[in-house]
């Protein structure tokens, strides 16, 4: 019997990113059409800012989108910034973005790719 | 000469400049106090910069003009260029019916925001606490009284009014006075309608009580009602209107907010949990208020004389009309006299009967200010804009097949093919303005659900709107042929009686009020007007009836599509069984 075969990711890093409700689709082309292959979105409500901003916080959904995308570690930079400047993150309120390395992932590659790398 | 620049010193240069901070820098110092406990850190305001405010306003204004603009413009395009194409007229008054429309789409705009953040917490609120805080009698009697707020507060009710102008008072004596001399006691009975709808859907949902006796049970008076009035010929001028009440009332405020009082109640209890909670309130409170209208009908006919309210009406308008009846101010008037009393029973409620604090007072006033404004600019739009072009456009579209003294050359077609052409029109009409509604975008998503994907959401949203779209072209055609309203009425709502019986429980929630929800704030005006303009000019004696059988197209298309679903699924069932059998052996 032929031994399962796992393909392990290394070098990647995780972009996490909290946007108002309904934005996050923005954000997400953006990073995709920056060379991101694929993003989860969860949803969660927020708070902080919000409560800081007076009546001009009415106008910030509480309800928010949180998405999370696999990037390779020669990506963060520019996936980073292209999502960034998507979500309007230098507006108060708008949301907030962090980075975090990864130490292995795993998900689907296709057959070919396989074989190119792997020797 | 060409000049050579390194290509990774051009992305440092075009990529964005980073300046590096320490989060340590940022996060407030602890404080202590003399001795030594540490204070609770309070964060300050933030002061923003002016593009802060319009990047944090400009998006939320605009996603919140398109909703409303979505739902107005394309209905109000489709009006004006039937009109220009088809009908071969240009469209009076365009600057002010588009500054009307205008004002419609702000108005709804604020209407809705203020909605949101100023009523809505009280209603989802009443509905946590309030049962657990009172006895059972007590919440009822507050249900009840809810629902007549929530009539008053609705958008539509303003266009019943309104419509009231436009009713010939030599023509149907009664009517007019029902509509003008009439018309707090015609809302007030419409409110008692949804109000004692709440109540019972309450108690049922409690009970967990079929939806078919009440509905049997509902029926039977009001179509007896309905043929006495049919009896005589005056009264009879009023049945269109008493069955387009059903239609007005379920609107933006009283879904909602009667919603989430009756399913809080139900819940609390311990019998929300039923995949049909919540369905059965929206179709009782637009039956109940049928019944109300019709009563009071028939009181109106029988204290006053028609001699009297002509002769009323004739010298009232010599009359000097005072200030507070004349826009804008009616306009303005009328929209504190919708919410402010509503706001004031759902103040005292929860002072009073849940003896609890108003949190973000602040807020909930800014959101009540806005509901006020929003409503009276939604007012005014609705005089100058949607009635005014509902209006032209009904009122034009007869030319199509008869003669029509504003219209040169009229008729514009053969008689039966302009008889087409208006039916046409009308049921594209009610199938755009039918699918175009957010609510009932909302209602598919819970069907599907709720049917675990047998009765899928564009099916749904496809019955619905074709049955609406059918009843108003039926509704035209009542006015064109002139046919008796209550034969209509009572035929079609007998086979939805027969289709309820062999429906099971869910399609009969369904389809019964998927007819409340489909008829939102823009398209109860549209029609409404649409069809006094279309009856006047096609010199019928009232345009009122084309809501009612609006209403109940979608219940017999629903009910209709549920008992067809049911006959695949048992068919689809009774060809696998024998297979399953086989592989479970």
């Amino acid at each position: 019997m032929p031994q399962k075969e796992m393909i392990i990711l290394t070098n990647a890093s995780l972009i996490t990113c909290v946007v108002q409700k309904g934005l996050a689709d923005e954000v997400v082309k953006s990073a995709q059409e920056a060379g991101a292959q694929g993003a989860t979105i969860y949803y969660g409500r927020g708070t902080g800012v919000r409560e800081r901003l007076g009546i001009l916080g009415l106008t910030i959904e509480a309800e928010k989108e949180v998405i999370t995308i696999m990037v390779a570690n020669d990506q963060i930079d520019r996936i980073f910034e292209k999502m960034y400047v998507a979500g309007r993150m230098d507006t108060p309120g708008m949301g907030f973005m962090y980075v975090s390395q990864l130490e292995k992932a795993a998900t689907y590659v296709p057959e070919e790719m396989i074989e190119k790398l792997v020797d | 000469m060409a000049t050579e620049i390194r290509f990774g010193k051009y992305l440092k240069e075009a990529a964005a400049h980073y300046d590096i901070i320490s989060y340590n820098d940022l996060i407030p110092k602890v404080e202590r106090d003399a001795e030594g406990n540490e204070l609770s850190v309070r964060a300050s305001n933030i002061k923003v910069r002016s593009i802060d405010v319009y990047r944090l306003l400009q998006p939320y204004i605009s996603s919140r003009v398109m909703e409303q603009a979505k739902a107005v413009v394309p209905l109000a395009v489709y009006l004006m260029l039937f009109q220009l194409i088809i009908l071969r007229q240009s469209v009076n008054d365009t600057s002010i019916i588009i500054a009307g429309l205008f004002a419609v789409i702000v108005g709804l705009m604020l209407f809705m925001e203020g909605l949101k953040i100023g009523l809505m917490p009280f209603g989802s609120s009443l509905g946590t606490t309030l049962p657990a805080k009172s006895s059972l009698p007590v919440v009822l009697i507050i249900a009840f009284l809810l629902g007549i707020g929530v009539t008053f507060a609705e958008p539509a009710i303003g266009a019943l009014k309104a419509a009231g102008q436009v009713v010939k008072v030599e023509a149907a004596p009664y009517l007019y006075s029902l509509l003008n001399d009439w018309s707090e006691q015609l809302v007030l009975v419409v409110g008692v309608g949804v109000g004692a709808a709440a109540v019972l859907g309450t108690v049922r949902l409690l009970y967990g009580w079929s939806l078919k006796p009440f509905i049997f049970a509902t029926l039977t008076p009001a179509l007896l009602l309905t043929l006495y009035i049919q009896q005589n010929d005056e009264l009879s001028k009023m049945l269109g209107l008493a069955w387009d009440c059903g239609a007005v009332t379920t609107g933006p405020v009283t879904v909602p907010l009667v919603l989430a009082l009756g399913i809080g109640i139900a819940s609390s209890a311990g019998k929300g949990s039923s995949s049909l909670s919540g369905f059965g309130i929206v179709t009782l409170a637009s039956l109940f208020p049928i019944i109300g209208v019709e009563l009071l009908a028939i009181y109106v006919f029988n204290v006053t004389t028609a001699e009297a309210i002509i002769v009323a009406a004739s010298a009232g308008s010599t009359e000097v009309v005072a200030w507070y009846e004349m826009t804008p101010y009616t306009e303005i008037v009328g929209g504190i006299r919708a919410i402010v009393p509503l706001v004031i029973f759902l103040v005292i409620v929860m002072i009073l009967v849940l003896r609890e604090k108003i949190h973000n007072a602040g807020i909930i006033s800014y959101g009540i200010t806005l509901t006020v404004i929003g409503m009276i600019i939604f007012s005014l739009g609705l005089t100058y804009g949607l009635n005014k072009l509902g209006n032209q456009s009904g009122g034009f579209i007869p030319a199509a097949f008869s003669q029509v003294g504003s219209v040169d050359g009229s008729p514009l077609y053969v008689f039966s093919l302009g008889i087409l052409i208006a039916l046409f029109f009308a049921w594209v009409l009610g199938l755009g303005a039918t699918l175009a509604e957010p609510a009932l975008n909302a209602l598919g998503t819970t069907v599907e659900q709720l049917t675990n994907g047998s009765f899928k959401k564009k099916t749904l949203m496809y019955a619905v709107s074709i049955g609406v779209a059918c009843g108003i072209a039926l509704g035209v055609a009542k006015i064109v042929f002139n046919i008796q309203i209550a034969y209509l009425l009572i035929s079609l709502y007998l086979v939805a009686i027969v289709l309820t019986y062999y429906s099971s429980e869910e399609f009969v929630n369904i389809a019964w009020d998927s007819a409340g929800v489909t008829t939102g704030p823009v398209t109860v005006p549209l029609v409404l007007s649409m069809g006094l303009g279309f009856a006047n000019a096609a010199d019928a004696i009232e345009g009122f009836g084309i809501l009612s059988m609006a209403s109940i197209g979608p219940i017999i298309a629903v009910q209709a599509t549920g008992l067809w679903i049911d006959m695949k699924v048992r068919r689809k069932r009774k060809k696998l069984e024998p297979e399953l059998e086989e592989e479970l052996a």
